[in-house]
C-alpha cells in the first residue's frame, strides 16, 4: 500500500436530491475512499420538487434506485458497479414486489444484497445503501 | 485502472441461494481485494428454505457461508464484519453458541440486530471479508 486512502464526499449533480443538505441532517450523501463508494441509506425522493414520493410501494422502489442511478452517475459510477445493497423494508410483506421491480433495474450479475424491515423515517416504505466501485 | 467486480459462485449449487429462492441477487461479489457475501437464510439440501431453531439456522448459515468464501478463495477465518439480523433479540445467546464455534478465534467485527425477516426465516447472516 503506497500512501493513505483519500476521502472525499460525493454530492449529488441535481440539488433537490441532496436530501441531507436540505433537511439539514447530519450525513454525507456518499463518500469515496479510493475505489470504493459508500452511499448512505436513500429514499424515494422526487426529483423535481425535493419532496418525498410515498406513493404505491412498487414506484417507491423505482424512485428510489433511480436516485441511486443519479448519484452514481454523479460519482462517476453506475448501478452495474454496485457491489453490495441493503434494502430496508417498512414493511416484509412488501418483499415479493420488491424482488419483481429489482430484475428492471438488475438484469444481469446483480449486486449481493441483504432485505430486513426495520422501522423507517419520514414515512418511507423503503431505503435502500449501496457500496460500488468507481469506473 | 478501476477495480474489477467479479460474481461468485458457490460450488456446492445447494447453497446458492439465487436460484434455489429465485431472488434477484448474487451469492457474493468480488471487488477489489473484498468480497461482499449478501445476506443468507438457511437453506437445506434440496435449496429449499429450512425452518428450524435459532441454533439450527444459524448453524445451516455459517456453514454455507464457509462454502460461499472457500468459492470464492477465501474462507471465515477472513472475514472482517459480519452482521447478524434476528428476528428475535431474546434469542441472542442462542445465536452466539453456535456462532463462537464458527469463530473460535479473532473472531469478526459484528452488529447484531433484530428485525424482521423475510419467508420466515429467524436469522439472516451477511459479510464481508479479505479475498
Amino acid at each position: 500500500m503506497t500512501g493513505q486512502l483519500s476521502r472525499t464526499v460525493i454530492e449529488p449533480t441535481n440539488p433537490r436530491l441532496n436530501v441531507s443538505r436540505n433537511a439539514n441532517l447530519p450525513h454525507s450523501p456518499g463518500i469515496r475512499v479510493g475505489e470504493y463508494i459508500f452511499l448512505s441509506g436513500m429514499g424515494p425522493v422526487d426529483p423535481a420538487t425535493g419532496g418525498r414520493n410515498l406513493g404505491p410501494f412498487a414506484d417507491q422502489i423505482r424512485q428510489t434506485l433511480r436516485n441511486m442511478e443519479h448519484m452514481l452517475a454523479s460519482a462517476g459510477s453506475g448501478l452495474d458497479r454496485i457491489v453490495k445493497i441493503n434494502v430496508v423494508l417498512a414493511d416484509i410483506q412488501d418483499y415479493d414486489e420488491m424482488n419483481r421491480v429489482w430484475r428492471e433495474f438488475f438484469p444481469v450479475d446483480p449486486p449481493a444484497r441483504t432485505t430486513c424491515a426495520l422501522q423507517l423515517s419520514n414515512g418511507n416504505g423503503v431505503e435502500i445503501e449501496c457500496i460500488a466501485l468507481s469506473l | 485502472m478501476a477495480l474489477q467486480r467479479d460474481v461468485i459462485a458457490p460450488k456446492d449449487p445447494a447453497v446458492d441461494m439465487s436460484p434455489n429462492l429465485n431472488l434477484p441477487l448474487s451469492p457474493a461479489i468480488r471487488a477489489g481485494e473484498f468480497i461482499f457475501v449478501s445476506g443468507m437464510v438457511a437453506i437445506d439440501a434440496t435449496g429449499e428454505r429450512m425452518h428450524g431453531t435459532v441454533a439450527a439456522e444459524t448453524r445451516q448459515i455459517l456453514a454455507a457461508m464457509a462454502q460461499v468464501l472457500e468459492s470464492a478463495g477465501s474462507s471465515l477465518a477472513k472475514a472482517v464484519k459480519v452482521n447478524v439480523l434476528i428476528y428475535s433479540m431474546l434469542e441472542y445467546n442462542n445465536m452466539n453458541e453456535v456462532y463462537r464455534e464458527f469463530f473460535p478465534t479473532d473472531p469478526p467485527a459484528r452488529t447484531v440486530c433484530g428485525a424482521k425477516l423475510c419467508g420466515g426465516s429467524k436469522v439472516e447472516i451477511e459479510c464481508v471479508a479479505l479475498a
